[in-house]
């Protein structure tokens, strides 16, 4: 069962269900950690790796420079953002209470507005097969939106974090979920272009679609090694990367390329550097044009600073003002 | 009556926490909404099964972005503001307001303001939230228009409660504003033609004492101004006509000289309602205290004083010092008695006089004979008396007292003088009106915060305290209200305030303002106010008409006084009036071979009495003069002779 908004978002609210599992299991729930398990970064993050994508653009991976003057294109942003907090532990396993959203910010005359309704969603997260008979049916019966994590992803032990990362992974789907819902609208029934934060990969409607432009700020996985890597490492403020293709089983594959935003002169390799993402429909010579002019776009969103955002090397000011937002509404 | 428009939310965080008296709300970047507005708060929880209801006013805002440091602004732009692209997006921006409660709906119990929708005021919020609707109901509508309330689009009458402005619950009106935006004094006069206008009439009868302190700010009131098509929008929306007021008397002393009125308000073609203000010994004595400060009249002076006040003056006084009786009715028949009592005492070698040292009689003599000439023009020797129209006053009419010329003794006697007349008549229920306001400009002067306690400063202490009851209300200005004695301001149940000066503004009296509502003052426009009034739980800003009067500056260039003229054109400038038939010729005939203090005299003596013959009466007032005879000198008569059978010759 899924809530969204309305009455239904204030009845699986953290301290509502915190509420209703202790009088739901008065015995069997013990405390439970207020503090977002994104914060703590127990591991759930994926290991850092390098993987030799196929090259679109010539025949190696090379830096560009970006040609002409950055152009304001972008008509919206697209963000979703994720919480997860231990609501309650039952006989040592843990009870997660996940919060999702996303939303698309739409740019009229320089203003963000909201375009259509935020998604909003609360489900309590568990791995039901490891609970107690009595306790997973009195949770199956209390009314409250639950998922089973270990339906989808089954945990890797029973170590207590690992079952924590496979309810944030499982968060995760969810926002993932609600972004991919917002996206899609957008490139069904919008105009213009707009810039979603991540991967377009996860939903072949908006990695094949021309109004949709990704763009990914952390590069646990870089789609380069050898020269290739050095290249993309090297690369000065101003200037991208030849186009690759990004192609991961069960995802739809894309265009993509590596843009400098900032200058990155005393920084570490990776600041102000980002991946963009784009429908791989263009082929021959329209594939680095299409590359410069979205580059232009986004280096045109270097201002305003996306601060005091630790990340606001990479964040362009919309997706910030989606995280925002949403931080403003849940 | 327009719809509520909505423009805001209420906000409320721990450390910005809405109370019953003050609370926030945002809205948007182009709400018309600015500091002063007054707003509209719809609560969303019922209270005892009322939704409530807030009313506020807008008293601070403020304006961010989403922007952390200035330095992240600075590092976007390179440090290069000019240089550096627009960006794409506008951050996030705030209009954050702060607003006064005016009032709660219900009133108890008496809550914080709850979470809800703003909206702007409409007329009938604005009424109910000033209060208004209590004394604007038909049958008992006491309100006086005192402005327009404007935000945006939107525009709203503001009423003063005639009750709280006239007395008797609270009375008199401040009003404080830099020199030479022309507000306190249009000010005051756009407010006495909405008093005339609306003052009920269950209410009784009102008029108007306005003393003209500088210039010919006042002398004007009786002819047209010049009026825009945004004036006489807000006269008609306030319901008051646009025209000068229909009945004005001018009142001003005579120059030194004695030829003409000393005013600037001087030209024949308005000389119908201007007369002339003479007193006389009997006017003058009551109040030789604003005259004689406490340095020169000692406590056996003060007690001679009281002597001939009660026992000489205006009384047949015998004594055997004195060569005959003594009547003194003025100044000159007084200098007559001191002169022959001084004269008895030397005879006699006497040092004192029924416990008065003769030092001290020649000290009061030369204090009082002084009073005349120090205040020349208003005070004759001869006891002419020509006054203001106590026990006749008339419902809705002017009397300016033009004192911008005097000498400040002169205007502190006059101010004292009519203003305890106005009070004795008052008290006795005889004035003719049975509400009089009392113009005063420049208070600090009259009425200041520190320095001596003058007869006037306790005068105007005693209007203040107590003059609600009788109907005598002071209407009172000047540039700095700090510098004026606090209980004089702390009385006056109205305030108005004009464009004030930064430096005024920053003293302890406007600590209770925001300091968005003083930096709003210190910028209005002319023809903007804020008002604070008893029903009112905070201030509010008000716009007024520019007067329908012609200003004094305008006035004085249209009707430039008249030149110095001689004595025979000022005699018959004078008494035209009274006989239109009267010439130069019968002037010059009439007073050939008199001296120009007869000739005055007989001419006040004419103005005073107004006869139905003005030139025979003027006439009356000369003997003849007769030719001289030649005199035989007498013959030389020797004191003694000498005896003849005086041997020795003696």
């Amino acid at each position: 069962m899924v809530t969204t908004m309305a009455a239904a978002l204030s009845d699986s609210t953290f301290h509502v269900v915190q509420r209703r599992l202790a009088a739901l299991l008065p015995d069997g729930a013990s405390g439970g950690v207020e503090r977002p398990l994104e914060h703590l970064a127990l591991g759930s993050a994926e290991p850092p790796r390098l993987i030799s994508a196929t090259v679109l653009e010539g025949r190696a991976l090379l830096a560009h420079p970006v040609e002409g003057v950055p152009v304001a294109r972008f008509a919206a942003f697209l963000d979703g953002t994720q919480t997860s907090r231990v609501v309650a532990h039952i006989d040592g396993v843990p009870i997660v209470h996940g919060t999702t959203a996303a939303v698309v910010r739409e740019r009229l005359e320089r203003r963000l507005r909201t375009w259509r309704a935020p998604r909003i969603e609360r489900r309590v997260y568990a791995p039901l097969a490891l609970l107690p008979a009595a306790q997973r049916r009195a949770l199956q019966e209390s009314g409250l939106p639950l998922v089973d994590t270990a339906e989808s992803r089954p945990a890797e032990s029973l170590h207590p974090f690992a079952l924590q990362d496979a309810a944030i992974h499982a968060v995760q789907d969810d926002r993932e979920a609600l972004e991919r819902e917002l996206a899609e609208a957008w490139c069904a029934d919008a105009s213009g272009e707009v810039l979603v934060d991540g991967s377009l990969t996860g939903s072949e409607v908006v990695a094949t679609s021309e109004r949709a432009i990704g763009m990914v700020k952390s590069h646990r996985t870089l789609y380069a090694e050898g020269a290739a890597l050095r290249a993309v490492l090297q690369l000065p403020q101003g200037h991208r990367s030849s186009v690759f293709r990004v192609t991961s089983p069960k995802r739809t594959p894309v265009a993509s390329w590596y843009l400098r935003v900032r200058d990155p002169a005393g920084r570490d390799p990776l600041w102000g550097l980002v991946r963009i993402e784009v429908a791989d429909n263009a082929g021959g010579r329209a594939l680095p044009r299409r590359a410069n002019d979205v580059s232009l776009w986004v280096l045109a969103e270097a201002l305003p600073l996306a601060t005091p955002d630790s990340r606001w090397d990479k964040m362009v000011y919309g997706i910030r003002d989606c995280e925002e937002f949403l931080r403003a509404i849940q | 009556m327009t719809e509520p428009q909505l423009l805001g939310r209420i906000v409320a965080t721990e450390r910005k926490p809405n109370t019953a008296h003050e609370f926030h709300f945002w809205t948007a970047l182009d709400a018309p909404i600015g500091i002063g507005t007054i707003v509209r708060v719809d609560g969303a929880t019922p209270v005892g099964g009322v939704i409530p209801l807030v009313y506020g006013v807008v008293v601070e805002g403020f304006s961010y972005t989403d922007l952390q440091t200035p330095i992240h602004d600075v590092l976007g732009h390179d440090g290069t503001p000019a240089g550096a692209a627009i960006a794409p997006t506008q951050r996030t921006e705030i209009r954050l307001y702060t607003a006064h409660v005016l009032r709660q709906i219900p009133e108890e119990p008496l809550q914080p303001v709850p979470m809800g929708t703003v909206s702007l005021a409409n007329d009938a919020d604005v009424a109910t939230a000033l209060r208004m609707d209590t004394y604007l109901a038909s049958g008992t509508n006491t309100g006086i228009p005192v402005g327009l309330y404007r935000t945006g689009a939107m525009e709203a009458p503001i009423y003063l409660d005639a009750d709280f402005l006239l007395g008797p619950e609270a009375a008199h009106l401040n009003i404080t504003g830099v020199s030479g935006l022309a507000t306190k004094t249009s000010a005051v006069e756009w407010l006495l033609a909405s008093i005339f206008t609306h003052f009920p009439v269950h209410k009784g009868s009102v008029a108007a004492v306005c003393f003209n302190v500088k210039g010919p700010d006042l002398l004007f009131l009786d002819q047209p101004g010049e009026l825009g098509d945004a004036d006489r929008a807000i006269y008609e929306r306030l319901g008051v006509p646009a025209r000068p007021f229909e009945r004005v008397q001018y009142f001003a002393p005579y120059t030194a000289k004695g030829f003409t009125l000393n005013t600037l308000r001087s030209n024949e073609q308005l000389a119908d309602n201007l007369t002339p203000l003479t007193w006389g010994l009997n006017e003058v004595m009551q109040f030789a205290e604003v005259l004689l400060n406490r340095d020169d009249v000692d406590a056996k002076a003060d007690a001679l004083i009281d002597f001939l006040q009660e026992r000489v003056i205006n009384r047949e006084f015998k004594d055997p010092v004195l060569s005959s009786s003594h009547r003194v009715r003025s100044f000159g028949e007084l200098e007559a008695f001191f002169r022959d009592l001084l004269r008895g005492l030397e005879e006699r070698g006497g040092e004192g006089w029924r416990t008065h040292h003769v030092a001290t009689i020649r000290k009061v003599r030369n204090r009082l004979s002084n009073i005349s000439t120090r205040c020349a023009g208003l005070v004759t020797d001869e006891g002419t008396v020509s006054d203001l129209p106590f026990g006749s006053f008339q419902d809705r009419t002017v009397y300016v007292v033009d004192v911008a010329s005097l000498e400040e003794d002169a205007q502190d006697l006059i101010f004292a003088r009519i203003v305890s007349k106005l009070r004795e008549h008052l008290e006795r229920r005889d004035l003719g009106v049975s509400h009089v306001v009392v113009f005063v400009d420049e208070l600090n002067k009259y009425a200041p915060g520190d320095g001596p306690d003058t007869y006037v400063r306790k005068m105007l202490l005693d209007i203040s305290e107590r003059g609600r009851y009788l109907g005598l209300v002071l209407f009172s200005a000047q540039q700095f209200r700090s510098q004026v004695h606090r209980r004089v301001v702390g009385n006056s149940g109205t305030a108005l305030y004009g464009r004030m000066d930064m430096d005024e503004l920053a003293t302890p009296s406007y600590a209770v303002l925001s300091p968005s509502t003083r930096t709003k003052l210190a910028t209005l426009e002319k023809g903007q106010l804020m008002v604070r009034h008893p029903h009112f739980a905070q201030p509010v800003f008000v716009r007024f008409p520019r007067p329908a009067v012609m200003r004094g500056r305008d006035g004085a260039e249209r009707f430039p006084p008249a030149t110095e003229p001689s004595l025979e054109a000022a005699v018959l400038r004078s008494l035209r009036p009274l006989d239109p038939s009267l010439s130069l010729d019968w002037v010059k005939r009439t007073i050939t071979g008199h001296e120009e203090t007869h000739v005055i005299r007989a001419r006040n003596l004419t103005l005073q009495h107004r006869p139905e013959n003005a030139r025979a009466f003027f006439e009356a007032q000369f003997r003849r003069i007769v030719a001289a005879d030649p005199v035989p000198a007498p013959s030389a008569v020797p004191i003694r002779t000498v005896p003849g059978d005086d041997p020795y010759g003696f």
